[in-house]
């Protein structure tokens, strides 16, 4: 093999990248694959939605079905695969089969920004608070604010987010009426002109509250116990004992000695995290009627709309696999230690 | 941490519960704005709010009204489903030429469009036009629509029928042709000659003899299809800004998000000083969203389908449950293709086998009544449409396990050790039984009838799949017995006796499904083809020569039991009286229009009868 051939096969950054778009094209046919091997196809759905829905006959519902749908599902599968294949490396997404003439990727924007600022926001709350209770209960470990946050912390990461999100309407909503979540569901406020208008803004915040509460409560728990575990472990690093010894203040040790070397494997887990914000949480969206990427994603797999399927796990496996990669490089600056394995 | 450092976190978690306080607050305030306003509170369902959602009403994803969609385009009429009455809307009158074989419907005058255009014949026109494009059903019946006049209309029957009239004058909404106008003359230029080359193509299969050529009739089908293409593919991506109709509320795209649709009360309603309400807010979503914001009291009506437990809190919160008909329910079909289900006999035994009024009431309470006649259609079309010579052949199949067991120990039948039965053939009686995961009172009855099966000495196992995968097991007949729907929500029987016997079977062609022969010797008329039958059953003008093929399918379906219809469903609607809307009557007729076709509220808002609780002035009105 060529000396540059041997450099360009040594070079990480070029590995990394080869790496991750053969991952992509895998992915991508395998979603092609498997949208295709689930029950149903867009016009059985909709031939049976309107016999349930209107009480028509089948051959009636069948009939509407020919006129509306213009797409080919009985040609061999591979040649589908290949025309999609072709029209993707141009960044051709195709039409919505269930709402012929919208651009897939005009959902894909119309939609993605909601679950950013939504998911984005709340993750970001999520984790300041999370690493900031879990060091303090670590340092106050058998204190009785210990036994609370470890206990809340337990419950709420072990209870699903769809779940936190029905409680919090029930019993906000239904039960207390503090919360009129009959105008707070959707994203933004009904009848007020989009914009940077204070009263659109304020209204786009309020709107994702419950969202944003439901993601907070049902992610902290987990923050709260790994920052709690990494910095009591890192509480009996040497280096600490040694900073202790030296007599250095309390506040410099918690946070140059303990809360540095605690956080960074809680940095993975978030840039991880922020990879998957794309996906949104398609129960959680659904049920505040949040319309973001997982309500999308929701209603598509009801109406196996295969194209707008495609391209929203086209937009997670992207933002997974570019994650993993901001983590792989954010890792190596942050831990100094492992850089030399990372770049060889 | 000291005390100080303590307290100043104490002190950042309650600013930040302040903040969420000052959001929410916030959001309440939304609620009060406009308080002078009468707005009703509904939800009609699930629809995809745009991009996706669009005004094009006769393409998939357009925003879905559900029953409120008469408050935005109106039909020619109403339907007044246990009188058997037309109520008239945007017709006057009508009437049936039988020896010209016109519907001639003459339309009222004064009646404007959202966008100010007047609604006259030429918007009928339209109204058909756009129909005939997506194949609608109404095209089966008459091969011309024509304006003679401003106010006129006529429809030229090629396959006389009495059901005809309803796709006149309910199914079918009037669209203005300021929308869809272009698109419908487009339709028109080709529309003629399709449909005369349709004609020509029947004669060809029937091996009649042509006024042209095959090579010319060939030529001409391929470019009339071409055009209808090329149509076609214009209309799939035509979106109009607005929804233009002539109903008293108007609505926006502005007016639709993923949350809610708001409707605004039209100043130029023809009918206006009936309409009490200056908007109407639908809210978004299916039953378990939905369900929180009725229990806030936040909603006044929903059509949803309820768990027996949810509708029992309703009650509890202080709605009133209305039950209005369905005209369609579920019930077990049997595969004929599966020994011994197709024996007459054993399917008469599962019907006395299974207690109808147990399956009804653990599946929906009070919202699902059994099935009393089995006849394929509902039981309170029995009377307007059985003859008394067909209706006293009927077999009610009172629950009787002993009769049951009885009719199987006469075909050879018996009892095993274990309790469970064993065919003539020596086999254990192992039937299992599809039903659709999704739909809960589906799953439910399922249970039921898996439950008081085995109690009956019949293993039937019930296999749940999801709704997309169903049809297809049910098509390809991977079942023995399943779980499904009968019935049809018209009031004429043919549409119910075609789903019960034609769907999911044989001659629609899409796999062999139930495999239930359509040709079947019946006691006293011998030979006869129930699918000649059933569609004739809605053919011609001659309602008695109608009801004579409805009997003979009804009487066949009760002896031969290719389907046993469990129970009939008829709503849970939740109506929230005395908050927006006031108490309506303790009875009308109107309770008893089918739920979702011709729903009292929308009819009841029409008329004038349906009134806000606190009007204008008193107590900041309705909200």
């Amino acid at each position: 093999m060529p000396a540059f051939l041997r450099r360009l096969a040594k070079n990480f950054l070029l590995r990394r990248l080869l790496a991750m778009f053969a991952t992509i094209f895998l992915v991508v046919t395998l979603t092609f694959f498997m949208v295709r091997l689930m029950p149903g196809n867009p016009i059985e759905v909709y031939i049976n939605q309107q016999m349930s829905l209107t009480g028509i006959s089948y051959q009636e519902a069948q009939n509407q079905a020919a006129s509306l749908y213009n797409i080919d599902l009985t040609s061999p599968i591979w040649v589908q695969w290949v025309d999609y294949m072709k029209k993707m490396a141009v960044g051709d997404f195709g039409y919505s089969f269930s709402s012929p003439g919208t651009p897939v990727i005009k959902m894909i924007v119309d939609y993605l920004p909601w679950t950013i600022f939504s998911v984005g926001i709340s993750i970001f709350i999520s984790f300041i608070l999370g690493i900031f209770m879990g060091m303090y209960i670590a340092y106050k470990r058998g204190g009785w604010m210990d036994h609370i946050l470890s206990s809340f912390a337990s419950i709420t990461s072990s209870v699903p987010n769809y779940l936190v999100g029905i409680l919090l309407l029930i019993f906000f909503g239904v039960q207390l009426r503090i919360i009129p979540f009959s105008v707070m569901r959707g994203t933004a406020p009904a009848g007020v002109e989009p914009g940077f208008s204070l009263e659109y803004l304020w209204g786009i915040f309020a709107h994702a509250i419950l969202p944003m509460l439901t993601y907070i409560i049902s992610t902290i728990g987990g923050w709260i116990l790994t920052m709690k575990n990494t910095t009591m472990t890192t509480m009996g690093e040497d280096y600490v004992l040694v900073a202790k010894a030296r007599g250095l203040k309390e506040s410099r040790i918690i946070v140059h000695y303990v809360g540095r070397n605690a956080i960074l494997p809680l940095f993975t887990t978030l840039v991880m995290q922020v990879g998957l914000l794309i996906g949104g949480s398609p129960l959680i969206e659904t049920i505040f009627v949040y319309k973001g990427i997982g309500y999308a994603l929701s209603n598509s797999l009801a109406q196996r709309d295969y194209p707008v399927m495609q391209a929203i796990f086209l937009c997670i496996t992207i933002s997974v696999i570019f994650a993993n990669f901001a983590a792989d490089l954010l890792y190596s600056k942050l831990d100094p230690r492992i850089k030399s394995n990372v770049t060889e | 941490m000291n005390r100080a450092k303590w307290i100043k976190y104490v002190g950042i978690i309650t600013l930040l519960m302040a903040v969420v306080l000052v959001f929410l607050s916030g959001c309440a305030r939304e609620t009060q704005t406009d308080s002078n306003e009468r707005v009703l509170h509904g939800a009609p369902g699930i629809y995809p709010p745009p991009p996706q959602g669009h005004f094009n009403i006769y393409i998939t994803n357009n925003i879905y009204l559900g029953i409120y969609l008469d408050l935005v385009e109106q039909t020619l009429a109403f339907y007044n489903w246990p009188e058997d009455k037309w109520i008239p809307l945007l017709a006057t009158d009508w009437n049936l030429d039988t020896t010209k074989n016109q519907f001639v419907v003459h339309l009222r005058k004064g009646v404007k469009f959202h966008d100010g255009t007047d609604f006259t014949s030429r918007d009928v026109v339209t109204s058909f036009y756009i129909p005939y494009l997506m194949n609608l059903a109404v095209w089966q019946y008459f091969d011309k629509v024509e304006a003679p006049d401003p106010y006129t209309v006529i429809f030229h029957f090629n396959h006389p029928s009495t059901v005809a009239d309803r796709y006149i004058l309910r199914v079918t909404y009037m669209v203005a042709d300021s929308v869809y106008g272009e698109i419908a003359r487009e339709v028109q230029s080709w529309a003629d000659e399709e449909i005369y080359l349709k004609g020509l193509q029947e004669k060809r299969d029937k091996g009649e003899k042509l006024p042209i050529s095959i090579e010319e009739l060939d030529r001409r089908w391929n470019k009339v299809a071409g055009l209808r293409a090329k149509t076609m593919d214009k209309f799939r991506s035509f979106r109009p800004e607005r929804r233009i109709g002539t109903g008293p509320f108007t609505v926006d795209i502005k007016d639709v998000d993923e949350s809610q649709i708001t409707l605004r009360r039209f100043a130029g309603y023809w009918d206006a000083n009936k309409i009490q309400y200056d908007k109407v807010v639908l809210y978004n979503g299916e039953t378990p969203i939905i369900t929180p914001m009725l229990l806030a009291k936040e909603i006044d009506f929903a059509t949803h389908g309820f768990p027996i437990a949810t509708e029992r809190q309703l009650k509890k919160t202080g709605f009133r449950i209305m039950r209005p008909p369905t005209f369609g329910g579920a019930g077990v079909a049997f595969n004929h293709d599966v020994y011994p289900l197709n024996r007459k006999e054993v399917r008469q035994a599962i019907a006395y086998a299974i207690n109808r009024d147990e399956v009804a009431a653990v599946t929906l309470g009070e919202a699902a009544k059994p099935c009393k006649f089995v006849t394929g259609f509902s039981d309170t079309l029995v009377h307007r449409w059985l003859k008394p010579e067909y209706a006293k052949m009927l077999n009610t199949y009172e629950f009787d396990t002993v009769k049951a067991a009885r009719i199987l120990e006469s075909i050879g039948f018996k009892r095993g050790i274990d309790g469970f039965w064993i065919d003539d053939k020596g086999k254990r009686l192992k039937l299992k039984l599809l039903c659709i995961l999704e739909y809960a009172d589906f799953a439910s009855a399922g249970e039921n009838v898996s439950l008081q099966l085995k109690k009956f000495g019949i293993d039937a196992p019930m296999r749940a799949v999801t709704a997309p995968q169903f049809p297809e097991d049910a098509n390809q007949g991977r079942f023995d017995m399943m779980i499904r729907v009968w019935g049809a929500g018209h009031p004429h029987p043919h549409f119910s006796l075609y789903n019960d016997l034609i769907s999911y079977n044989y001659p629609m062609k899409l796999g062999k499904g139930m495999n239930f022969p359509m040709r079947q010797n019946v006691a006293p008329w011998g030979n006869i083809d129930l699918e000649l039958l059933i569609r004739s059953s809605a053919e011609g003008f001659d309602i008695e020569k109608q009801k004579d093929s409805i009997g003979k399918v009804a009487v066949s379906l009760n002896h031969l039991l290719p389907i046993l219809p469990l129970y009939e469903r008829y709503g849970n609607s939740p109506l929230l009286e005395g908050v927006r809307v006031a108490p309506l009557p303790e009875e009308s007729p109107y309770y008893l229009n089918n739920l979702y076709l011709d729903n009292f509220l929308v009819l009841m808002m029409m008329q004038g009868q349906l009134q806000p609780a606190v009007l204008p002035g008193h107590n900041g009105g309705t909200r």
